[in-house]
């Protein structure tokens, strides 16, 4: 079984984002990593390859030439080889051109199981899984708590309100992963070395028969008019209690629909 | 004036207020229909007209599935009535609904949207981006747009309506019957929810000053159907177990709500909650460092204003 | 009878002798399978020379401890002295009249010789006492020589003894036979009054018995002699020999502050770049350095490490002895396959028995959550020679290379072993990982990130001038010093509070001093001292970078572990600064006027010296000085200070793992201060200060400390003097 795992390079949580003049995230004026919340799936990954369920497993992204990077610390984790769409014209590129193009490529690798991060730390929209599906016309099981795959038939579990729900789906198949799945392991430096060794394919757009005018900022369906910083935390109301603390955080908490 | 395709959810407690809350929005940009999967009742049919809905499309047979049956049926209502947006709420199905449909319909997609509106006869939509650090607002320049909106975002008002009621039968694709619920386990009520997982964690600290002191903790976490956690000096009292330890060397959360009782906010500790989207602390030390975090702070007696709190929960759940 | 006695005492030395060399052979063949030394170390005669001088012939670290120190002084010369009455006996064996030549017939050389043998049995005598009084079985894990050799230990004295008077009575019955040899009487005789006691004691057996006797009594004292040799060389008594090379090859000036880069092939490894074979860390006993391996044979488990360890004095399964004398055993035990003929694939040729194929297959450290590891009455037992959490129970705070007589170098040996864990492995400490993501992604240990790093100065009343807030590209000429304000200072609440005081102090006393904020990363000291000496690598040349385009002179700084790295270990990546820790500058500035503490703080306090500015960095003075220089601070010393001072707990990256074996190490540490009862405890180190503010809270909590006993900075309480309006209540 032959698992492509779609990964996503994003700027590092902690660091002070910015935004360029055209409203796209300015991903030079900060470093990057591997999003955390893929390193859920490449871990998952990597884990089929160790019990054997998977002989292949490929990471795949869409991004800027330092997006790389993102690639060897996953290739660090686990995995045999990578591929790496970049593309000058991706630049500004929404969900449904990023779907576009890692569908595409994916016909490219070939793939039984595709797996991904519930959402990547960035954009934090969860659609692109889907997506993909959609544009494959191959079955989904998104945001699953745990994975298991049997012969040509992966199950999950998901979380909904009251129960959770189990969902079996046969090959070929995406599937995506949250965060209680088991953490990325730290990989050893011997590994991060051995990383730098396993090949990386890059494609470019023409690469992958995408016409460039389908993808980027100017086809992008949705316009962004105004980013602005949110208002700075607003220092949070204090106050003493004098018989009355309980009840003014119920109504507290009551506001902000926790009651 | 266009349609505005709402997917509602009906649950045995009647329709979701999330839903009401679309129907609202969705009166802004033009007249709401709503998309309901699986049996209407006439109760359901009924408060969504009250919220306005003009339209009642019931899609049988998607029942065993999770989201792409309802998707196909959005996609297959939206091919007649070429609506100007279709609204679904944010959380895993309205995801998945709202990625198909826009894939399908080659659609402007916006996610989480805490507002949506009409300028000039565009939809256009105000979210939160990089963990609410910033706020945008945004175009749709699409026919139609998809907007998955976040619940609680905007408050429902009622706007009285008669429905149609209609059925549409749906032919699903194969891929869209591909996946199935196979099971359905109830999640036990007397337990709490896995600390990582909460939506709600109520951590103690040593303020709270002593192993059996910490049944306050407890009987709040299970009022607000929340997840109990500890500072490290607590776990290293072994006033509880060693896996509630929230911080540096424990458990990193990031729940809707956290509650910080007896707990002065060390760094190692904020280190594990730090993300936690509304942060409420209650403690003695009008000095400690948690309120510099907290988005509410009581300055006094957790043992005091903890039980007021629980009573006060309890009388409002009625 | 002279034919038989020469034959005897030749066929006995031959013996032993060959014996013994061809243990010292197989040792040294053993030894020669380590790793080579990193350059330079084996390089400096004259450094070397004062080495022994002064470890050696001085004894100056047993002189530490008086009443064992002063007993093995004894010994040791004794020894040495003895050597003389041993050159004598052998040379009886050849010629019955022998004598040194020139000096070996004056009556005060006997005198002497026989003053040694004699205070030798003396230092005997206290070592029984000691033994008696420290056994292990009465005092359990308390007991220095809990987990020594207990059994060679005895013997090892007994047979000191029976070196001692044996050669004692020879010479006794030797005065009774004695023939007037051609230089005349042995007048030197005369004077080795302990010898007459023995003559005295066979002089009525007559001269005929006298002089079987002394032939029966020096074959005897050779074969003890010779015996005890043979043993040595067996046994934990190597040091006897294995002490001088090691002195002499120790790292200098010792073997703290910074650690050594990782050597592979005594080259230093490229991280950028490693070599395929580069070992990273030590992963297999072989990959000791051949000092590695002579500091486990010279281990003489006097346990003088163990008994300052934090680790082992709160019951956790690490001693730094135990660890060597494991080291050691797995050492000899594997020696048979490190010695064996190795084919061209590394493969020995020559067939090993199933135990020892065992031995050479068994891991280094045995692998986490091993069910079996465990220390036990003489040692550690496990899958690997080492037990996991040994290895991680070192909190490096460089107490056993303190203390150890002959130079061992025990914290170096933890952190190689952790480096190959943490490398090659992956394995440590689970809950250390969050630490070296947040190191990794956000430059602190706290996963804040740089844009947080100024929040700290945000409420005082000046502006703390920060580097590029002007876009100045190099540090302005009239800034005396960079402010290294460290993550503590920048992001804990507490540090905070030191930083703010220093930054106050300096604004007070007119010293221009700028700080990096956002450019600032961790120094990498808890990546470095876990082993991880690739993180280590990055962030020191991310820092050394920022400083070096910065021009940076002169820092100085706040914490502790920032103020070693900077100052020791910066250099071997291109940083070299002027760094001084805010306790040394600050008792400048008070020295100097700048600084006038006038207002009286009435308060009972007590100094703990972090380990890595005291032990690792020598200033003890700075911080006493400062307190002293406080109107009405009283200043009273806990027992284990300076030197000898007691970890808070939270070094070699301890602070961001958990402690749940044993009991903790903060609260043994708080315990002591508290017994000086103190209005406030103070540190200089953000990290001993959250260690002892955590124990002093719970003890707080648990009513066995007053409500109002605080934990500070020294610069804190300076400022409570010189400013005290400045002071904030602060939060306990």
């Amino acid at each position: 079984m032959k698992i492509v795992v779609l990964v996503k390079y994003v700027p590092e949580p902690t660091a002070t984002w910015k935004f360029a003049p055209d409203l796209t995230l300015d991903r030079g004026a900060v470093e990057g990593r591997l999003s955390e919340l893929d390193e859920y799936a490449v871990e998952q990954a990597a884990r089929l390859q160790e019990a054997g369920t998977a002989s292949e497993v490929v990471f795949l992204t869409v991004g800027p030439a330092k997006a790389v990077d993102g690639l060897r610390k996953a290739l660090a984790i686990g995995g045999d080889s990578a591929v790496h769409v970049t593309d000058a014209a991706m630049h500004g590129s929404d969900a449904l051109a990023t779907s576009l193009v890692l569908a595409k490529a994916l016909e490219k690798t070939g793939f039984d199981l595709v797996l991904t991060g519930m959402a990547s730390t960035d954009a934090e929209m969860s659609v692109v899984p889907s997506m993909v599906a959609d544009r494959l016309g191959i079955n989904q099981a998104t945001f699953a708590g745990a994975l298991s795959v049997e012969g040509g038939t992966v199950s999950i579990k998901r979380d909904s309100e009251g129960a959770v729900l189990e969902v079996s789906t046969a090959l070929p198949a995406i599937v995506s992963i949250t965060d209680t799945n088991p953490e990325a392991r730290y990989p050893a430096f011997k590994a991060i070395m051995a990383s730098k060794k396993k090949p990386v394919t890059t494609y470019s757009l023409a690469d992958l028969g995408v016409d460039a005018s389908s993808v980027g900022l100017a086809a992008a369906a949705v316009k962004v008019t105004s980013v602005t910083p949110t208002p700075a935390r607003t220092a949070g109301t204090i106050v003493p209690d004098e018989g009355e603390g309980g009840a003014q955080l119920a109504e507290f908490l009551s506001s902000r629909g926790f009651v | 004036m266009s349609e505005v395709l709402v997917l509602v959810e009906n649950t045995p407690q009647g329709i979701r207020k999330s839903s009401l809350e679309l129907l609202t929005a969705a009166r802004r940009l033009g007249s709401p229909s709503a998309v309901l999967c699986g049996a209407a009742d006439d109760a359901a049919v009924a408060s969504l007209g009250e919220y306005g809905a003009a339209t009642v499309y019931v899609v049988p047979g998607t029942d065993g599935y999770l989201s792409v049956p309802a998707a196909e049926a959005i996609v297959d209502i939206a091919g007649r009535t070429n609506p100007v947006a279709v609204l679904v709420t944010s959380g895993p199905i309205g995801k998945d609904v709202a990625a198909r449909v826009a894939v399908r319909l080659g659609a402007g997609i916006v996610t989480d949207a805490t507002d949506v509106r009409s300028e000039g006869g565009v939809v256009t939509t105000s979210q939160t981006v990089v963990s609410g650090q910033w706020v945008a607002t945004a175009q749709v320049t699409s026919a139609t747009a998809v907007v998955t909106v976040r619940p609680n975002a905007i408050a429902p008002e009622a706007a009285p309506a008669t429905p149609a009621v209609q059925t549409v039968d749906v032919a699903f694709s194969a891929a869209a019957t591909g996946a199935k619920i196979t099971a359905s386990n109830p999640k036990v009520s007397t337990g709490r929810p896995e600390l990582t997982d909460a939506a709600v964690v109520v951590s103690g600290g040593r303020g709270v000053g002593s192993e059996e002191g910490f049944g306050v903790i407890e009987r709040l976490a299970d009022s607000l159907g929340g997840a109990v956690g500890a500072t490290r000096a607590v776990t290293d009292l072994h006033w509880v177990s060693h896996d509630l330890q929230v911080g540096q060397t424990g458990k990193t959360v990031a729940p809707s709500l956290y509650v910080a009782a007896g707990i002065s906010g060390a760094i190692q500790h904020r280190a594990g909650m730090q993300s936690s989207k509304t942060i409420v602390a209650v403690n003695k030390d009008p000095k400690a460092p948690i309120f510099q975090v907290a988005d509410y702070g009581v300055i006094g007696d957790l043992h005091k204003v903890l039980p007021a709190l629980i009573d006060e929960i309890g009388k409002r759940k009625g | 009878m002279q034919m038989v006695r020469f034959v005897l005492g030749l066929v006995m030395t031959v013996v032993c002798l060959g014996l013994a060399g061809r243990r010292l052979m197989f040792l040294y063949r053993l030894g020669r399978t380590g790793q080579p030394v990193e350059p330079g170390r084996t390089s400096d005669t004259g450094a070397a020379v004062r080495a022994e001088l002064a470890e050696v012939a001085g004894q100056r670290k047993l002189l530490r401890w008086t009443v064992p120190g002063v007993a093995h002084f004894m010994v040791f010369w004794g020894f040495m002295v003895l050597l003389f009455t041993v050159v004598e006996a052998f040379g009886a064996l050849v010629w019955p009249s022998f004598q040194i030549p020139v000096v070996g017939n004056w009556p005060w050389f006997g005198f002497v010789e026989d003053l040694f043998a004699i205070m030798c049995v003396l230092a005997l005598a206290i070592f029984v006492v000691i033994r008696i009084k420290d056994a292990p079985k009465n005092l359990g894990r308390r007991s220095r020589f809990f987990g020594s050799h207990l059994g060679p230990a005895w013997f090892v004295l007994f047979m000191i003894f029976n070196v001692v008077w044996t050669l004692l009575a020879f010479r006794g019955a030797s005065i009774n036979a004695q023939e007037v040899g051609p230089s005349g009487k042995m007048r030197f005789l005369e004077g080795a009054f302990a010898s007459q006691w023995f003559a005295k004691l066979f002089e009525p057996l007559g001269q005929h018995t006298n002089e079987i006797l002394e032939t029966v009594l020096l074959l005897l004292s050779l074969a003890v002699l010779l015996v005890f040799t043979v043993f040595v060389t067996y046994s934990k008594h190597l040091h006897i020999f294995l002490s001088i090379p090691n002195v002499a090859y120790a790292r200098r000036p010792r073997a703290l502050g910074g650690l050594l880069p990782v050597y592979s092939n005594g080259k230093k490894v490229d991280f950028e770049d490693p070599g395929d074979d580069d070992l990273m860390g030590v992963g297999k006993i072989e990959d000791f350095t051949w000092k590695g391996l002579l500091d486990f044979g010279t281990c003489t488990e006097c346990g003088r490490c163990q008994s300052q360890c934090p680790a082992w004095n709160t019951g956790k399964p690490l001693s730094p002895k135990i660890l060597m004398m494991t080291l050691r055993d797995h050492a000899l035990a594997k020696a048979p396959y490190l010695l064996a003929t190795k084919g061209e694939d590394g493969e020995p040729t020559t067939a090993l028995t199933d135990a020892d194929k065992a031995e050479a297959q068994r891991p280094l450290v045995g692998p986490e959550g091993d069910e079996t590891a465990s220390v036990d009455e003489h040692g550690a037992r496990g899958v690997g020679a080492v037990p996991f959490d040994m290895l991680w129970s070192c909190t490096t705070c460089g107490a056993c290379v303190e203390q150890c007589p002959v130079d061992i170098e025990h914290v170096d040996h933890i952190v190689d072993m952790r480096r190959h864990q943490v490398l090659m492995e992956a394995a440590f400490p689970e809950e250390a990982g969050v630490m070296l993501n947040n190191l990794e992604h956000a430059g602190d240990p706290w996963g804040r990130g740089a844009s947080a790093r100024m929040e700290w100065a945000a409420p005082l009343d000046f502006e703390v001038r920060q580097f590029g807030a002007n876009g100045e590209e190099t540090i302005p000429d009239d800034v005396e010093y960079l402010y290294w304000v460290g993550c503590a200072g920048a992001l804990d609440d507490t540090a905070m509070r030191t930083a703010r005081a220093v930054a106050t102090l300096l604004h007070e006393a007119g010293v221009e001093f700028m700080v990096l904020g956002e450019a600032e990363a961790c120094t990498g000291d808890p990546a470095r001292r876990m082993g991880h000496e690739f993180l280590f690598q990055m962030l020191a040349m991310q820092n050394v970078e920022t400083l070096n385009t910065a021009g940076a002179k002169r820092i100085v700084v706040t914490c502790a572990h920032c103020f070693n790295t900077l100052a020791n270990e910066y250099p071997q990546v291109g940083g070299h600064y002027e760094v001084v820790h805010h306790t040394t500058l600050l008792a400048r500035l008070v020295a100097e006027g700048k600084i006038a503490p006038v207002h009286r703080v009435d308060a009972a306090t007590t100094y703990h010296d972090p380990c890595y500015l005291g032990r690792h960095n020598r200033i003890f003075t700075a911080p006493r000085e400062l307190l002293a220089a406080i109107p009405g601070l009283r200043v009273t010393e806990m027992e284990r200070t300076k030197e000898k001072s007691f970890c808070c707990g939270a070094g070699g990256a301890r602070m961001w793992m958990d402690e749940n074996l044993g009991t903790r190490i903060n609260l043994n540490r708080t315990d002591e201060a508290l017994g000086t009862k103190p209005d406030v405890v103070t540190a200089a180190c953000p990290f001993c200060i959250t260690m002892l503010s955590d124990g002093v809270s719970q003890r707080q909590l648990e009513g066995t400390a007053a409500e109002t006993v605080q934990v500070a900075d020294v610069a804190e309480i300076l400022l409570r003097s010189v400013k005290p309006e400045d002071v904030p209540t602060p939060v306990s």
